[in-house]
């Protein structure tokens, strides 16, 4: 009886409570650049943090966060001459239009200067703006230690068609770890 | 007086067996038998002869005898007359034979006379003619096993078949056979049938709204019948749509997971949040859905209950009973577990 019972309740809460799977999510992905504390528009490294092993080639994009649309750019980056090795650099997609973005890298000990320019076409004559990645970096690590990426931000600016500058609120750091 | 009752007796034989081969061809051979009405005899008495007379009839194999309890739905259509079974007249019967769906109505009363004689009526209608076919009668004297007698041989007459002569020598002969068939009944093992109420219960158990249609109340039952099958058609576009949401938001959030490119990531959050909004919207409302489906099946479920014909317990078939014992010309309440 007592059984009988028992199952009795179990059906009657099975058929009320009884549903399909409730979604959870936890939004927390570090790539995410809401999960960076970032304030738009803004530029930041991308990864934020690399390890490497000691000899091995690294790649870092610099990347803009909700960026208002602009047609040049100069990118001051400074790191650690002393364990990186700049090697190159290539154009992503912020300045990619019809026509493919100009880069010119100008490497110094330590320092990198990027000119990047938006080629016009009868579209367009700036970039679209928005969340996208301006160059990407390659490095090879050749000394074990950690080195900072910085961006100059006296130096580095974003120009519109107008040769007027672009809002850029904050500035994001990288790091690369060597082991 | 004795004579005369043959000669009725042959009578009836010769006409009930002679409309019963003309008419069986054309048409089927339902027969529903109405409860006797008691003149001056008890309820449990009349209902006891009527169903020994209307299992006589079935063992005879002529017609195609209605469940007691399908017959006794009558009721349904006449709630309010207590007497329901006092339904004498062509007009009456034909009327009740058309919504039991059969082809032939036995209606009939016992009455008591002077002393411990009783006179036995019976008319058998045919639904299929609208006409009535034959009217017969029947006197017993003495004790209440000569009035089974009557009513055994009454079978015999109604189904066209002679009379065997188990039945027809001394009363003496005539209690042992019954007896026999009482034992006999007894020793055969049988489930006990299912009460109406119970059955239309399970019926609407099983599916709403095909208890009460059973139980002829078809708009109450085709309305619970369409109402869960809106809300379960409600609830599987609801699923179905859950579903595709689930699906979506499952792709997007794996996507965001292992995804490292910001700009896809600031485009798959979005999503995620959207999908998971649906998924739990339609969740909601399918479990609103459920919760409203399970209270309608419920009240299905006890408006079956309550609309179905109410079976005469004091049969000696359900958990108790009523039953004549005639070892002892009494009757007994009997309980059974």
């Amino acid at each position: 009886m007592l059984i009988f019972n028992r199952s009795k309740y179990l059906i009657l809460i099975l058929v009320f409570l009884f549903s399909c799977e409730e979604a959870e999510y936890i939004l927390d992905n570090r790539s995410d650049p809401a999960n960076m504390d970032l304030v738009p528009p803004a530029l930041f490294f991308h990864p934020p943090e690399i390890d490497v092993e000691l000899g091995a080639d690294v790649s870092v994009q610099i990347y803009g966060l909700e960026l208002l649309p602009a047609s040049a750019a100069h990118l001051k980056i400074k790191y650690d001459w002393g364990m990186l090795e700049y090697n190159s650099i290539t154009a992503n997609e912020f300045f990619t239009g019809i026509n493919n973005p100009v880069v010119v890298d100008i490497p110094e000990q330590g320092l990198l200067d990027i000119y990047l320019y938006y080629l016009p076409d009868l579209i367009a004559d700036q970039s679209e703006g928005g969340t996208w990645p301006l160059v990407t970096i390659n490095f090879t690590a050749y000394a074990e230690g950690e080195s900072d990426l910085e961006f100059d931000t006296d130096i580095t600016v974003l120009k519109d068609f107008n040769n007027n500058s672009v809002l850029i609120n904050e500035f994001g750091m990288g790091k690369i770890n060597i082991d | 007086m004795i004579r005369g009752l043959i000669i009725i007796n042959l009578l009836i034989f010769c006409l009930v067996a002679e409309v019963t081969k003309s008419v069986s061809l054309a048409t089927g051979n339902k027969l529903a038998v109405l409860r006797f009405e008691g003149w001056g005899i008890s309820d449990p008495l009349t209902i006891f002869l009527t169903e020994e007379f209307r299992e006589t009839i079935r063992e005879l194999d002529v017609f195609q005898v209605q469940d007691r309890g399908i017959t006794n739905e009558i009721k349904i259509f006449y709630p309010l007359k207590k007497d329901y079974w006092a339904c004498w007249s062509e007009e009456c019967v034909l009327d009740l034979g058309k919504r039991l769906n059969v082809n032939y109505i036995i209606a009939g009363n016992i009455q008591k006379k002077d002393g411990d004689s009783f006179l036995i009526n019976g008319r058998l209608f045919s639904i299929d003619m609208e006409t009535l076919l034959s009217e017969f009668a029947m006197n017993s004297s003495g004790i209440t096993d000569s009035l089974l007698l009557e009513m055994k041989k009454m079978a015999y007459n109604v189904s066209g078949l002679p009379i065997p002569d188990t039945l027809s020598v001394g009363s003496d002969t005539s209690q042992v056979v019954i007896t026999g068939d009482l034992d006999r009944k007894k020793t055969w093992f049988k489930l006990p049938p299912i009460p109406s109420k119970i059955k239309a219960l399970m019926m609407s158990t099983a599916l709403p709204g095909s208890g009460q249609i059973w139980a002829q109340k078809k708009y109450p039952g085709y309305g619970f019948m369409g109402m869960e099958a809106t809300l379960g058609t409600a609830a599987l576009i609801a699923y179905i749509q859950y579903e595709s949401s689930w699906g979506d938001f499952e792709k997007s959030y794996n996507a965001y997971q292992n995804g490292t490119d910001p700009h896809n990531l600031i485009l798959l959050r979005p999503k995620v949040i959207k999908y998971a909004n649906d998924t739990r919207k339609y969740n909601a409302f399918m479990r609103n859905i459920r919760s409203v489906g399970a209270s309608i099946w419920i009240v299905n479920m006890v408006h079956a209950y309550l609309v179905a014909p109410n079976d005469d317990f004091f049969d000696g078939e359900y958990f108790f009973d009523l039953e004549y014992q005639p070892e002892i010309n009494q009757f007994q309440f009997n309980v059974n577990f």
